[in-house]
């Protein structure tokens, strides 16, 4: 498994599920884009450190595979079923304008990660990794900012998690079993309290338009 | 022991909380368990200070002079909010508008909340002390909606998503901090233990370090309510019940710069003591004192009100911090003194909401002669909060003064002179308004109790006394923790 043709893969589809991502109006099909996103992702720790024999990158991406490719989806397709809503109505950005944002953070980070003078990445020949995702980190703070509904935002999070997991298995090999852990369980926590505050927003007001809820301000 | 003690006990009561038979047991138990909780932490506090630094767990588990006078200050935060939560919540009991649900949401989400705050201080481990944050802002989240109205709602959903993003970025830095210490050649289960990266600080690459501060200035600095990173902040508080806004801001906003502080010592050792990392904090600082400053005077909710003072006063913490030496100690002082204070000022001015049925400056004009004891309490609140003399905030601000001019900051000490300045003429003249002014309203006055009166001149009392006299003990205290964060005493 180390002549990187898994990581390479790995890699391709993070950044095509990225501008898929940002081109994309149906909220279900951002949903599962981004479950899919998050299980190429979490193949990592396995593909980069499988073969050292070690129990640990396989109980990691065990479970982050099941949060993000299972549990997530179920969640926010809830959210989505209660709301009614079905696609992202007019977003700030629009979708071919983002689509060419997201080429150019990609850009942006792969002059980044030139630029940086990082201490050598655990695995060898694996250079673009950290670009890419600092890219999609990027691209999901886009994603928050330029969005109206609060399933795209929770989104968007989710892609913000997931371009960190990739910046930190690559940067980082050995960060302790129970931080790591302790880490996965924060994401988890945040995304079901996030679902359970968009179905609250959708009862309360019939939307999950978050640009309007404007009413605190000064 | 004590260490294990601190973080179990707080689950376990909210665990009793979320079985409790009706709505008025778990407030009893809440405020109850609250103090005695706020006991423990006092005593295992001094027990750090008595002998030496305290480990657990293969030291993971670490209280040293830093942590433990943090620790204290949560204590007394969480014990006066428990107790005084009590109270608030007698009216809403007795109409019926709290029902057992939210009772037991809110008595098991504050008891997590406190347990969460005290896992940041006590975790040696850097990781888990970003998870610890990660964990408060998840379980205050639902805090701020103990009642559900679409105001609410609006500022939770603020404050989750503008700190969880926020906050990630001080994962970044972590993992960044991770990889500048790889040349050390750290064990995984020490890589990120602090004590270890103390130890040799020094030898740490400085460029990824300068580059994880950064990100970690960002990620906690949202956390901590610094402008420009403070948006969520006056939303929070003003739409979460008063107890949960004092908890908030008297310690939850510290609970973030203290891993900022325990950053810049390794910053400082990276990249060889030149000020790096300070000179950014005194940026960030400045900052926040003006921006407040500006929203202070044109302010007419009170509790908003009070948020942009958490904002400046935070500030004020970022300033000492950052020029270091006598401003590390008195940044330190700062702490506790405006974590009282603050709560002093949530309390009362919850509580006159409560009897006005709005948190409107102007329709609370007259509020001392009806309620004397919170008009008192609001009213010497905001004094204290403004930096009057002998309050123990002036002499932690006249000390932050000192400190910049002593290290030749003067553009830093004339724009905080001025955010002082502006704050102080802006806020005094809605405290006056609110303490004298024409009568709007007829409040719906309610019973006071013994605690009441208690809290208010406890606090008012005691942020007298340390203006005017510091103990030997807390004076101890203070150096040791400023020693810990490089500063000299």
């Amino acid at each position: 498994m180390n002549d990187g043709a898994g990581p390479d893969a790995v890699l391709a589809l993070l950044i095509i599920t990225d501008l898929l991502l940002l081109g994309s109006s149906r909220l279900r099909s951002c949903i599962t884009i981004t479950a899919l996103q998050g299980v190429v992702v979490s193949l990592l720790p396995v593909l980069l450190h499988g073969a050292e024999g070690a129990v640990r990158p396989w109980i990691l991406t065990g479970g982050s595979m099941i949060l993000k490719g299972a549990v997530f989806p179920w969640l926010l397709l809830r959210v989505l079923r209660e709301s009614g809503v079905r696609r992202e109505v007019e977003p700030f950005v629009g979708h071919t304008l983002s689509v060419v944002a997201g080429v150019a953070a990609l850009m942006f980070s792969i002059w980044v990660g030139t630029q940086l003078n990082l201490p050598g990445p655990v695995a060898p020949n694996q250079t673009l990794m950290v670009p890419a995702g600092l890219a999609t980190l990027l691209i999901g703070l886009f994603l928050i900012v330029s969005r109206r509904t609060a399933v795209t935002q929770v989104l968007g999070y989710i892609v913000v998690e997931n371009g960190i997991y990739t910046v930190g298995v690559t940067l980082v090999g050995g960060v302790p079993m129970l931080v790591e852990l302790g880490v996965l369980m924060d994401v988890f926590v945040a995304v079901f309290i996030m679902s359970i505050a968009a179905y609250h927003i959708s009862r309360e007001f019939d939307h999950i338009d978050v640009d309007q809820l404007n009413q605190l301000r000064g | 022991m004590l260490l294990w003690a601190l973080l179990i006990l707080p689950p376990v009561l909210a665990g009793t909380c979320c079985v409790a038979r009706s709505a008025r047991r778990v407030l009893l138990l809440a405020s109850v368990g609250g103090a005695g909780w706020a006991a423990l932490a006092g005593a295992t506090a001094s027990a750090a200070y008595a002998s030496g630094p305290l480990f657990a767990a293969r030291g993971w588990l670490y209280l040293d002079a830093l942590s433990a006078y943090h620790l204290a200050v949560l204590g007394l935060v969480f014990g006066a909010s428990s107790v005084y939560a009590w109270g608030y919540f007698q009216g809403e009991l007795a109409d019926g508008t709290l029902s057992l649900r939210s009772a037991r949401r809110f008595g098991a989400l504050w008891f997590g909340s406190a347990a969460a705050m005290t896992a940041v201080l006590l975790s040696n481990n850097l990781g888990l002390m970003w998870v610890g944050i990660e964990a408060t802002t998840l379980l205050t989240a639902f805090l701020i909606c103990v009642h559900v109205t679409p105001l609410s709602l609006e500022a939770m959903w603020k404050y989750l998503v503008v700190c969880s993003v926020g906050v990630a970025f001080a994962f970044v830095g972590t993992l960044l901090v991770a990889a500048s210490a790889q040349r050390l050649g750290l064990d995984a289960s020490e890589m990120l233990l602090w004590t270890r990266l103390r130890e040799s600080a020094a030898l740490l690459a400085p460029g990824p370090m300068k580059l994880a501060f950064l990100f970690l200035l960002v990620g906690y600095g949202t956390k901590a309510g610094l402008a420009p990173l403070h948006s969520w902040l006056p939303d929070a508080h003003s739409q979460a019940p008063a107890p949960v806004s004092a908890l908030f801001s008297g310690f939850m906003l510290n609970t973030a710069l203290y891993c900022l502080m325990r950053y810049l010592p390794l910053v400082e050792g990276a990249t060889g003591g030149t000020g790096w990392g300070g000179g950014l904090l005194v940026v960030f600082g400045i900052l926040s004192i003006l921006l407040a400053a500006v929203f202070i005077v044109f302010q007419q909710d009170g509790k908003r009100l009070l948020a942009y003072h958490s904002v400046e006063h935070i500030g004020i913490i970022a300033l000492g911090l950052g020029l270091g030496g006598i401003g590390t100690f008195a940044a330190l002082w700062h702490t506790l003194n405006h974590a009282v204070c603050k709560a002093l000022a949530f309390f009362s001015v919850g509580r006159l909401g409560q009897m006005y049925g709005t948190h409107d400056l102007g329709r609370m004009a007259g509020a001392m002669r009806r309620s004397p004891v919170w008009g008192i309490g609001f009213f010497g609140g905001v004094l204290a909060l403004i930096g009057v003399a002998p309050f123990a905030i002036f002499m932690s601000e006249f000390q932050i003064l000192r400190a910049a001019a002593a290290a030749h900051a003067f553009v830093a000490l004339t724009l905080f002179l001025l955010g002082a300045g502006i704050v102080f003429v802006g806020a005094l003249r809605h405290a006056m308004t609110s303490a004298w002014g024409e009568e709007v309203c007829e409040p719906k006055l309610q019973p006071g109790g013994v605690a009441d009166a208690v809290l208010v001149f406890g606090a008012l009392a005691l942020l007298l006394l340390l203006g005017l006299w510091m103990p030997g003990p807390l004076r101890t205290a203070l150096e040791q923790a400023a020693l810990i964060v490089g500063g000299r005493p």
